[in-house]
C-alpha cells in the first residue's frame, strides 16, 4: 500500500511536468528520452549514484527525528559542519596515513553534525521553541561558518582568491571503489541504511521512537524520557548529516569550499518522506533523487533547460507524496443528497 | 412563567455512532425564565443544546421558537433566531483583543473595520449589563472570568434572547459565579431566556425557575424549582436502578496498599484539580471513585502512577512514599495504570499488538537486553496474553489501530494485569466499551481483588461503581465528599454529593 503510494505519486509528478515541458518549448518526449539516458549509460548511473551518497545518508538519519514528529530541516547546515569537522581533522593532521586520518574524520564529522543537531533539540524540549524555525536558522550559520573560513584563514594561498581550502592530501581523500569510478562514501552510505534500518527494528531506541512518534504522553505512559530521546534521535540525524558533508569534502570535492552543497539537505527531505521514513527506502529512493539531479543536468545542456525546471519538478513530487500521504487518511465518500 | 413558550422541542432524537444520545427529548423553555439542564456526565446535556444551536441536526423531532417551526442548519441560523451559546471551551482568539473577538464573524462588517466605534458600542454594551471589561484589552491577559465576560458579550453584542450556558461554573472562582449568577437573573427579568446546563445542584437550587433532568438522553423529570429539593434532585438524575450485584469473595484485608494524605494537584491550565483529598486503599479491595468527569478524576489517577506533578501532600504505596515519582518508578513498583485515553496513551495506535503488550515492560528481560530488542520473547508474551485474555486480532503483529474498542481495553489490561501488580488504577475502564466486553473487564477487575490486589476504581458509571466496589468515595470539585462502604450506600446520598450539596465528615 505504502509502496503503491509512493509510486504512484511519482508517475503523477512525471505526468504533472509535461505541461511544463510545453510551457518551456520542449518536446516532452525529448525530455523524458534525456531523462532515461541517465538511467541507461554508465556515465549516467555513476554520476546519478555519486550525487545520490550525500542525499542518502542524510536521509537516511532523518528517519529518527522524522519518526517523532520531530521536524529536522537542518540537514544542510548539520552537512556542512560535518564538512567543517573533516576538514579540520585534515589541517590538524596534514601527514596522517589513511587508515587515522580517515576514521578521525568519520568520527569527527559525525559529531560535529550531532552537536549541531543537539541544540535545537535541546530548546525545543526545554524551551518550546519551534524545530523548524531553529533547524532553518542554524543552517545559514553553519552555511556562513564555513564561508568564513574559506574566505578567510582557511583560504588556499594558490587558490587564485577563490573561497576554498587547500586541496586534501591523497591519505585524506576517500578512495575509489575498485572497478567503477565511484567513492567509497557509497559503502558508508549502504552502510548507515543498513545500520540505521537494524537499529529501528531491533533495537530498544527504534521501539522508543515509535512510542515517541504517537505522543508524548504515551511516551511518558511508557515510562519514557521524551526528553532523551529526542536528543538522541536529533543527534543521530544530525551526525549522519555530518558524514554526508564529509563524504562531500573527501570524496568529491577534495576540499572545503563555499557551497559544497547545492541544498542537498532539503532534498533528503523530500527523499525520506517518499521512502516512508524507512532507511532501506531511503537507499532507493536516494538513488532516484541523484538520477533526477542528474537529468537535471541533462535537461540542461541537451535540450536549454533551465536548472530551476528540476527543482519546479521535485517539488512537484514533494507535493504529490505528502498530498496521497494526506488523503490516505482519509476515506472519502461521496453523497448524493 | 408565560404560557407560550419561546423555545419548544418536541421528540428531539439525535444518534451518533454506537450511541442514541438524545432518546426523543421534549423541552421547553418560556420568557423571562432561568431554566436548568440537569444530568450526570453522557446524559445528553450538551448534546440537546448543540442541536438548538445548531452545531448537529437532530435525526428527527421539531424545534419551534416563538411558536414558529424552525430549521437550524448552523449557528448562523440559531444567531438569526436570536439564540446566543457560551460553551464550556471559549471559542475565542487569544492574540485579538476583545473588540476583535466579538466582531469576529459579523456579517455586515465593512472592509476597513471602525474598531473605534465597535469599542465604544462595547463599552456602553458592557456597562449596561454590568460585565466590566475592557474591549481594548487582549484575551491571553483576561482571567477566565473575564473571557466568560467576552463570551456573553459576544452574544449580547448580536442581540440574543436566550442564552446558552454549558456549565459555565466549571472554570469559575465562587465569587465569580455569584456575579455570574446576578447577571443571568438580571437577564431573566429583562424578559430574556436562559437555559444553564450543569451537574451541580447547589446551582440549580439557586437561580433557576425551573428543571429539566436528563439521563442517558432522556427526560426523566421536569419540575418548578421551587416544589423540588436536592435530594429529589439527586435520585432523577442518578436514578434508582436494579444494581447488579458481582459477588465478592472474601473481605478487604488490613494491610494498605495505597494512602494518600491531603493531595494537591493542578490540573493542566494550572489550576487546583486536587483540592487536599486523602484516602487509603486496602489490599483485596476495590475503592471506588464515583463523580462526574472533570472534578479530578484524570489528575487523581495520573499523579498516583507518577504521570503528573504534585504541588503538596503524599502518595503513600505500600507504605513507600513515592510522592513525585516518575512513571517508570511506579511501574517498576508495581502499580498498574488503565488511563482514559487508550488510543492515544494506554496503547499507542501505530505500534503492533505484540508491541503494545510491552508498552511498560519493555525494557526489562527477557523482552530486551542492554539496547536489543528480543523480538522472539515479545511474540511469545504476546501469544500467550492473546490467548489467555481472549483477545480478537488477526495476528499479534497486526497494527494496533485495527482493534476494536473493547479488544484495546482487553490489551491494556491484559499487558497491565499480567505483571501481579500490587495497584491497580483504572480510569473509566468501561467508558466505550461494548456489553460484552464491559462485563469481562470488570470480571478482570474483581479477579485481581482476590488475587491481593488494591484496585482504584474510577468511573462515572455509577452502577460500575456500586456494583464492583467495597467503599465507595465520591470527588466533587476536587474533593472527597464522602466515603461510605458498598453496603451502605444510599442512591441519594451519592447523588447529592455528586452534585456537590453534601459533604460527609471524615
Amino acid at each position: 500500500m505504502n509502496a503503491a503510494v509512493s509510486v504512484s505519486a511519482i508517475l503523477l509528478g512525471l505526468g504533472s511536468t509535461i505541461p511544463l515541458f510545453l510551457v518551456a518549448g520542449v518536446d516532452p518526449v525529448a525530455a523524458f528520452q534525456q531523462v532515461l539516458s541517465v538511467f541507461t549509460t554508465t556515465q549516467g548511473v555513476t554520476e546519478a549514484v555519486t550525487r545520490a551518497i550525500p542525499i542518502i545518508l542524510i536521509a537516511v538519519g532523518l528517519c529518527f527525528p522524522f519518526k517523532m514528529g520531530f521536524w529536522n530541516i537542518g540537514g544542510e547546515g548539520q552537512l556542512f559542519m560535518g564538512g567543517f569537522a573533516a576538514t579540520l581533522m585534515v589541517l590538524m593532521f596534514p601527514d596522517s596515513p589513511s587508515i587515522i586520518i580517515i576514521p578521525l574524520m568519520i568520527l569527527f564529522a559525525f559529531l560535529s553534525g550531532g552537536i549541531w543537531g543537539l541544540i535545537p533539540a535541546f530548546l525545543k524540549a526545554r524551551l518550546q521553541v519551534n524545530e523548524v524555525l531553529t533547524t532553518l536558522m542554524m543552517n545559514f550559520v553553519a552555511i556562513l561558518w564555513v564561508d568564513f573560513l574559506v574566505y578567510g584563514p582557511w583560504r588556499d594561498p594558490q587558490g587564485y582568491g577563490f573561497p576554498l581550502t587547500p586541496m586534501f592530501p591523497l591519505e585524506a581523500r576517500l578512495p575509489m571503489i575498485p572497478g567503477i569510478r565511484i567513492h567509497s562514501g557509497l559503502l558508508i552510505a549502504i552502510a548507515s541504511a543498513i545500520l540505521v534500518y537494524l537499529v529501528l527494528s531491533f533495537t530498544r531506541w527504534g521501539y522508543e521512537i515509535k512510542v515517541a512518534g504517537q505522543s508524548q504522553s504515551a511516551a511518558k505512559y511508557a515510562g519514557m524520557s521524551y526528553l532523551l530521546l529526542t536528543l538522541l534521535a536529533m543527534f543521530l540525524s544530525g551526525g549522519f548529516s555530518g558524514l554526508a558533508g564529509m563524504t562531500l569534502v573527501s570524496g568529491i570535492v577534495m576540499r572545503l569550499r563555499h557551497g559544497i552543497s547545492p541544498g542537498y539537505g532539503y532534498t533528503a527531505i523530500i527523499v525520506a518522506w517518499l521512502a516512508r521514513l524507512n532507511p532501506i527506502g531511503a537507499l532507493v529512493a536516494g538513488l532516484l533523487f541523484g538520477g533526477l539531479l542528474v537529468s537535471g543536468d541533462a535537461l540542461q545542456i541537451g535540450l536549454g533547460l533551465a536548472f530551476s525546471t528540476v527543482l519546479v519538478f521535485q517539488g512537484l513530487i514533494l507535493l504529490f507524496v505528502v498530498g496521497a500521504d494526506v488523503i490516505t487518511q482519509y476515506r472519502i465518500t461521496i453523497t448524493l443528497r | 412563567m408565560q404560557p407560550s413558550p419561546i423555545i419548544k422541542m418536541e421528540q428531539v432524537v439525535k444518534r451518533f455512532p454506537g450511541a442514541l444520545a438524545v432518546d426523543h427529548v421534549d423541552f421547553e423553555v418560556g420568557r423571562s425564565e432561568v431554566h436548568a439542564l440537569l444530568g450526570e456526565n453522557g446524559a445528553g446535556k450538551t448534546t440537546l443544546m448543540n442541536v438548538l444551536y445548531g452545531i448537529h441536526r437532530p435525526d428527527s423531532g421539531k424545534i419551534c421558537v416563538n411558536g414558529r417551526e424552525v430549521s437550524i442548519r448552523s449557528p448562523k441560523d440559531a444567531i438569526t433566531l436570536r439564540i446566543g451559546m457560551v460553551h464550556q471551551n471559549f471559542r475565542l482568539v487569544e492574540s485579538h483583543t476583545v473588540c476583535e473577538n466579538i466582531l469576529l464573524g459579523l456579517k455586515n462588517l465593512p472592509t476597513i473595520l471602525r474598531l473605534k466605534t465597535a469599542e465604544k458600542e462595547i463599552e456602553e454594551l458592557s456597562k449596561k449589563h454590568d460585565l466590566p471589561v475592557d474591549p481594548r484589552a487582549r484575551i491571553w491577559q483576561l482571567s477566565m472570568g473575564e473571557r466568560q465576560r467576552v463570551e456573553l458579550l459576544k452574544i449580547l453584542y448580536r442581540g440574543a434572547d436566550i442564552l446558552i450556558l454549558d456549565e459555565p461554573t466549571s472554570i469559575l472562582t465562587p465569587l465569580e459565579s455569584k456575579h455570574l449568577f446576578d447577571f443571568l437573573r438580571k437577564m431573566a427579568a429583562e424578559g430574556k431566556s436562559v437555559i444553564f446546563i450543569t451537574h451541580k445542584l447547589d446551582e440549580v437550587m439557586a437561580i433557576s425557575d425551573r428543571v429539566t433532568v436528563l439521563r442517558a438522553g432522556r427526560v426523566v423529570g421536569k419540575v418548578a424549582t421551587s416544589t423540588t429539593s436536592k435530594s429529589d434532585l439527586a435520585t432523577m438524575m442518578v436514578g434508582r436502578k436494579v444494581l447488579f450485584t458481582y459477588e465478592r469473595r472474601g473481605g478487604a484485608s488490613a494491610s494498605l496498599v495505597l494512602e494518600v494524605r491531603d493531595l494537591q494537584v493542578l490540573n493542566d491550565k494550572g489550576l487546583p484539580a486536587l483540592k487536599g483529598i486523602s484516602f487509603t486503599v486496602h489490599a483485596r479491595e476495590m475503592f471506588g471513585v464515583a463523580g462526574v468527569a472533570g472534578n479530578g478524576q484524570k489528575e487523581l489517577a495520573e499523579s498516583i502512577t507518577g504521570l503528573r506533578d504534585v504541588s503538596s501532600g503524599q502518595i503513600i504505596i505500600d507504605g513507600n512514599n513515592v510522592t513525585g515519582r516518575t512513571a517508570r518508578y511506579m511501574i517498576e513498583h508495581g502499580v498498574a495504570y488503565v488511563p482514559e485515553d487508550r488510543v492515544n496513551v494506554g496503547a499507542p495506535q501505530n505500534l503492533s499488538v505484540a508491541e503494545n503488550l510491552v508498552l511498560r515492560t519493555y525494557r526489562y528481560e527477557p523482552f530486551s537486553k542492554r539496547l536489543v530488542l528480543h523480538r522472539r520473547e515479545i511474540g511469545a508474551n504476546a501469544e500467550k496474553l492473546i490467548s489467555e485474555f481472549n483477545i480478537v486480532t488477526p495476528s499479534r503483529y497486526a497494527i494496533t489501530r485495527t482493534l476494536s474498542g473493547g479488544n484495546l481495553q482487553k490489551l491494556i489490561l491484559a499487558r497491565e494485569l499480567s505483571g501481579k501488580p500490587k495497584l491497580i488504577v483504572a480510569l473509566y475502564p468501561t467508558r466505550g466499551v461494548d456489553v460484552g466486553a464491559t462485563e469481562y473487564v470488570r470480571g478482570l477487575l474483581l479477579k485481581q481483588r482476590e488475587m491481593g490486589a488494591g484496585i482504584l476504581l474510577i468511573s462515572e458509571d455509577l452502577e460500575e461503581i456500586l456494583s464492583l466496589s467495597d467503599r465507595i468515595a465520591v470527588l466533587y470539585d476536587g474533593q472527597m465528599m464522602g466515603v461510605v462502604t458498598a453496603e451502605s450506600a444510599n442512591m441519594e446520598e451519592i447523588g447529592l454529593m455528586m452534585g456537590g450539596a453534601l459533604k460527609k465528615a471524615a
